[in-house]
């Protein structure tokens, strides 16, 4: 599979990331990195724990790392957890809801960057 | 230094700092940290050769904010360039970044032209800031010199004239700055900023610019002046000012505007009654009544012609009953509470340091209220001082630390740290290896509280700690100073110190004692450790049975004669052996010298039995040596006895049995008593 065709799959936006990072080498380089990133692991923890401050860093390190790989799917649900995890100190249905999408998201993402 | 220039990248997210670490490695030496406290750590260490970082603001432990908090009270903001990279574009964000010190703000996504180009341009920028820097502080540096030098020269001319030493303007200089920072601290009724005293100060030389224009005659008339020569001599207040307000083009310089003051009005008193306008109260320029003040002071202790110098209390005293006119009651009590101060700085003034003393000062104030950051020249000077005191520290092969109160955290050196098998920044410190295993949790708490209650004049400890380095329980000697900030009032910052590791020491110590207390041929006890070790059980075991038993060996002068000196000390250290091994450690025994031997132990009921098996157990043969010994015994029964009856009991039994046969033993009884030893 070519980067092109991963960005497709996992709809994110290979054409601003190549125009960012400049060429296919290093945006697969950093691609693999992200398999290695800790925050998603972190967030799972923290929202077990319902440790909502660690949460929202957590959320909020994974939405920039999408950002900058322009993980454009992934980037808008870990967005939308990161911003109804923001100042809250209880645990709620509406976040087990936006958690579950970022959840579906982070796995297809996963799984096309192991297919590069 | 390196070649590269160093970036300080500080993100939580690693693979943030690697894609910022790619974009940026081939110009740049990259030092990365997972967040804010980590930061600080890296940039108090590194503080003088980073030249851009580049911050997250959503981190754990220590956000972005913090950090830029932390790096404005510590001074870096102002020379290390800080470039915010955040996903959060919310202008409060910005805002308040740009608020702390922030020059720049990249939000995520980022791209690589962006980021290149943006620090690229900061860390240009924020060289040229520091080479402008420099340039302005040598600039200000020469122009404060040129500006005193001319002062100075024209005050000493009108000095020279007026046939003063020259130091008057030199003292009155000093006193005036004294008086002004006194003022300084009691009110901010007059508004003075550090600029404004070294501007006061610098003008008060000018006071009595004036007498040029007074005829020396009048001038440096010894006796009393008449009414009419008063009269001019009065003037020089007015020819003064005058002058000033005279040079072109100068009039609003600050200097000569507060000159004029000074030399016009530095003889109006706070009543009215001075001259040459009659001024009240504060009506008269803070400046004119400073300098007025401290030029009486300075009159009044210096000799004159007309008068000898009085003593700073005789001038104090003088001054307070109003005998040189009436003065504002505040500059009085100011001068009353820097009278020691005075009396220092005007036995050390000398003229060449006074001048050198006040260019820092100009320097210094200059810099600070300029905004503008340490000097290159500053710089270089600091990594020399930094890397001396490294490879010292690594070269003495002793721990040293540094403690900063805040953030709390220590800092080891290189060679401490692997010694220690610790990081060289440890944050936390109380909760840390280094603060709960390496010092028991109670001694490292103690430590700090000593440092903390030290003061600035009394500021070192030094304490001996049990401590465990690498698992071993190691005694160690704790010497730290801490430190106190220059301000007023000083604040506690933190400390510097080293551990000393002094087990080697005590170890030494202890061996020396013991080797001192044995004999060096048969390591038993010798004579005088015996008799201490003796001397202390028989007062503390009162009531018990104790018995000593001393012997000799009967043949011992054969031993060397026939075998020679080697085979008798042979002997010396079989019998030592043989006694070792027949008495309980609970046993004195010890060598009193020669061939001669005591056992001093505790028994029950009879000691007959004990003796003979010490007896028959040294009775016998070394090496074809028939061993043969003749043994006295003196118990201590209930009674008291001393060491050196008890001695002399056990020798007269021993002597006893050597008169009628030797090769047995004997324990001493009443009939004894007479016996006559050889010792006698």
């Amino acid at each position: 599979m070519t980067v092109k065709e991963c960005y497709e799959v996992m709809k994110g936006d290979y054409d601003d990331v190549l125009s960012r990072l400049r060429t296919d080498e290093r945006i697969k380089k950093f691609l693999l990195r992200v398999l290695d990133d800790m925050s998603f692991t972190q967030l799972c923890n923290a929202l077990e724990n319902r440790d909502m401050e660690e949460a929202f860093r957590a959320a909020h390190t994974l939405k920039g790392v999408c950002k900058n790989m322009s993980l454009t799917n992934l980037a808008y649900s870990s967005s939308n957890l990161t911003e109804a995890l923001r100042g809250r100190s209880d645990y709620g249905e509406d976040i087990d809801a936006l958690f579950k999408k970022v959840k579906k998201d982070y796995a297809l993402t996963m799984a096309c960057i192991q297919m590069l | 230094m390196t070649s590269k220039k160093r970036i300080l990248i500080v993100d939580d997210s690693e693979m943030n700092r690697a894609l910022l670490e790619d974009m940026l490695s081939d110009e740049y030496e990259i030092l990365e940290a997972e967040n804010g406290m980590r930061a600080v750590a890296i940039l108090r260490e590194h503080e003088l050769d980073i030249s851009l970082v580049l911050l997250d603001i959503v981190m754990p432990v220590m956000d972005g904010f913090e950090t830029l908090a932390m790096m404005n009270k510590q001074g870096w903001i102002s020379h290390i360039p800080v470039i915010m990279i955040s996903a959060e574009t919310a202008s409060t964000y910005m805002d308040r970044a740009y608020g702390l010190g922030a020059v720049d703000y990249i939000s995520r996504p980022f791209d690589e032209r962006t980021v290149r180009h943006r620090v690229n341009s900061n860390v240009i920028l924020g060289e040229s800031r520091r080479e402008l820097s420099l340039r302005l502080t040598e600039q200000v540096y020469e122009k404060e010199k040129d500006n005193r030098l001319m002062i100075e020269i024209l005050s000493h001319i009108v000095e020279f004239r007026n046939g003063e030493s020259g130091l008057h303007v030199l003292h009155v200089h000093a006193i005036t700055e004294l008086l002004l920072k006194a003022v300084m601290k009691k009110t901010d009724k007059y508004r003075l900023k550090p600029n404004d005293i070294t501007l006061i100060c610098n003008a008060s030389a000018l006071h009595d610019v004036g007498k040029i224009s007074i005829p020396s005659e009048i001038l440096n008339k010894p006796g009393r002046f008449t009414p009419e020569e008063f009269e001019v001599m009065k003037n020089h207040t007015v020819e003064g000012a005058k002058m000033l307000r005279e040079i072109p083009l100068r009039e609003n310089e600050p200097l000569i505007k507060i000159g004029y003051e000074i030399c016009r009005w530095h003889h109006e008193r706070y009543d009215g009654r001075g001259y040459p306008d009659g001024l009240k109260g504060e009506e008269i320029p803070i400046a004119a009544q400073v300098v007025s003040l401290a030029d009486v002071y300075d009159a009044l202790t210096a000799k004159r012609v007309y008068k000898p110098a009085y003593s700073p209390e005789k001038a104090m005293e003088m001054i307070l009953n109003g005998e040189c006119g009436a003065f504002n009651p505040l500059l009085l009590e100011c001068l009353k509470d820097s009278e020691e101060l005075l009396k220092n700085e005007l036995t050390v003034l000398s003229m060449g340091n006074a001048a050198d003393k006040e260019i820092q000062n100009t320097v210094a104030t200059a810099l600070k209220t300029g905004g503008t950051d340490v000097s290159n020249r500053t710089i270089r000077l600091l990594e020399h001082e930094r890397m001396k005191s490294k490879i010292l520290s690594d070269l003495s092969r002793e721990i040293m630390f540094e403690y900063s109160v805040s953030p709390e955290m220590i800092i080891l050196t290189d060679w401490g740290s692997e010694y220690l098998g610790m990081p060289i920044n440890i944050m936390e410190p109380r909760e840390s290896e280094f603060g709960t295993k390496f010092f028991k949790r109670k001694d490292f708490s103690s430590v700090l509280d000593k440092l903390k209650k030290t003061t600035p004049e009394n500021s070192e400890i030094a304490e001996k700690y049990a401590l465990t380095i690498n698992g071993v329980k190691t005694w160690c000697k704790v010497i730290a100073k801490a430190m106190w900030s220059d301000t007023e009032p000083p604040e506690y910052e933190g400390a510097i110190g080293k551990i000393i590791d002094i087990s080697e020491e005590t170890e030494e110590l202890k061996q020396l004692e013991e080797k001192a207390n044995l004999d060096f041929r048969t390591g038993l006890l010798n004579h005088e450790a015996a008799k201490e070790k003796i001397t202390a059980l028989l007062s503390s075991g009162r009531g018990k049975q104790y018995a000593l038993v001393f012997f000799d060996l009967d043949n011992f002068k054969q031993a060397n004669d026939v075998y020679g000196h080697l085979f008798g000390d042979e002997v010396l250290e079989y019998l030592a052996d043989t006694v070792r091994k027949n008495t309980r450690s609970s046993d004195i025994a010890a060598r009193m010298g020669g061939d001669e031997f005591i056992v001093f132990m505790g028994y029950k009921g009879s000691i007959e039995p004990q003796v003979k098996r010490i007896f028959s157990a040294l009775t016998g043969e070394f090496k074809g040596f028939p061993i043969k010994v003749s043994m006295g015994v003196a118990c201590v029964d209930g009674g008291v006895q001393d060491y050196d009856t008890l001695f002399e009991m056990a020798d007269k039994a021993a002597y006893s049995v050597k008169r009628s046969g030797k090769n047995s033993f004997r324990i001493y009884d009443e009939s004894l008593s007479g016996v006559v030893t050889d010792r006698d």
